[in-house]
């Protein structure tokens, strides 16, 4: 093949791989509506007012930083619970609530109804401004 | 209230590192893949081949001996002295996953090849080139998506323990 148009083959991948990186990464810690589904799970305590439901596993540097942010919200506000389910151990909870990549957080409300979904690294503040509409319903 | 934490049984090779390791890790091997593709797109197949063969031995003893000693290792070691010290530290069982699913990737493309498909090396380290550039560029973490995968499919299965 002819040198330059190697070279623009070896470019037109590079820009590939660059759009790909940022359509991952705009889509990381967006926050979509829930579906509203009532979230019951056997010996999985959910808070009186809300619940950051994290769903990870043991090979997700992200989870471990998600799993931070949320812990720290749920200590610092009352009646918010997080929870953190290890999914390797629990694959049919990954197909029930449609896992597709972790972390996953689902933000419940009182009644347990899943009132926002999140893929992938949560964003602190994105998360405070959900919580709080929660919050004031 | 208080948050659960995944409880994991976790290899020895398991330890805590700088997350800058793995992301220049992963740029040395999308340049070494990106070479890959050139030669093979410049019909010197056989350098090709060679080369991705090199890049698979890389990967599965890095697979094995764990990310924390990634035979690419010595490239961020140069570099570090030069940087802010560490502020952020992650287990090294994510990117040694992920050089498990970069072995499994290249390796598919040279049996393909030595079994006589055209262009199998190209177009596996073209594919694993995608992965490693998203993954040291952006951050992007495989096996947030693979391991995940795995489990779902219930290739991977351990039971929990009985503390919770």
């Amino acid at each position: 093949m002819n040198p330059v148009l190697v070279g623009a083959l070896l470019v037109g991948l590079v820009a590939l791989a660059t759009v790909l990186g940022l359509v991952w990464q705009a889509r990381q810690g967006r926050i979509r509506a829930g579906n509203s589904r009532i979230v019951a799970i056997d010996d999985v305590p959910l808070g009186a007012r809300a619940t950051l439901l994290q769903f990870s596993t043991e090979v997700c540097s992200p989870c471990v930083a998600t799993a931070r942010v949320l812990g720290d919200l749920a200590a610092t506000t009352d009646h918010v619970a997080h929870v953190d389910l290890d999914v390797t151990h629990r694959p049919e909870l990954a197909a029930r609530y449609r896992v597709m990549q972790t972390p996953t957080t689902l933000i419940l409300d009182a009644k347990g109804a899943i009132r926002a979904r999140i893929g992938g690294a949560v964003r602190r503040d994105l998360v405070v401004a959900e919580l709080d509409r929660i919050l004031a319903a | 209230m208080s948050a659960t934490s995944p409880q994991s049984t976790r290899p020895s090779s398991v330890r805590r590192i700088d997350v800058r390791g793995p992301r220049v890790t992963a740029g040395v091997t999308a340049v070494v893949l990106l070479v890959v593709v050139a030669l093979g797109l410049l019909g010197l197949t056989q350098a090709a081949t060679i080369l991705l063969g090199v890049q698979a031995a890389v990967f599965v003893i890095a697979a094995i001996v764990g990310a924390a000693r990634h035979p690419y290792g010595f490239v961020f070691k140069l570099i570090r002295r030069r940087l802010a010290p560490a502020s952020e530290w992650e287990d090294s069982a994510p990117p040694t996953f992920s050089q498990g699913v970069g072995f499994v990737v290249v390796a598919l493309g040279l049996v393909l090849q030595l079994i006589g498909v055209p262009y199998a090396v190209v177009v596996a380290a073209a594919a694993a080139f995608i992965v490693a550039f998203v993954n040291s560029v952006f951050g992007f973490c495989v096996g947030c998506q693979i391991y995940l995968l795995l489990a779902r499919l219930g290739l991977i299965r351990r039971t929990p323990e009985t503390s919770s």
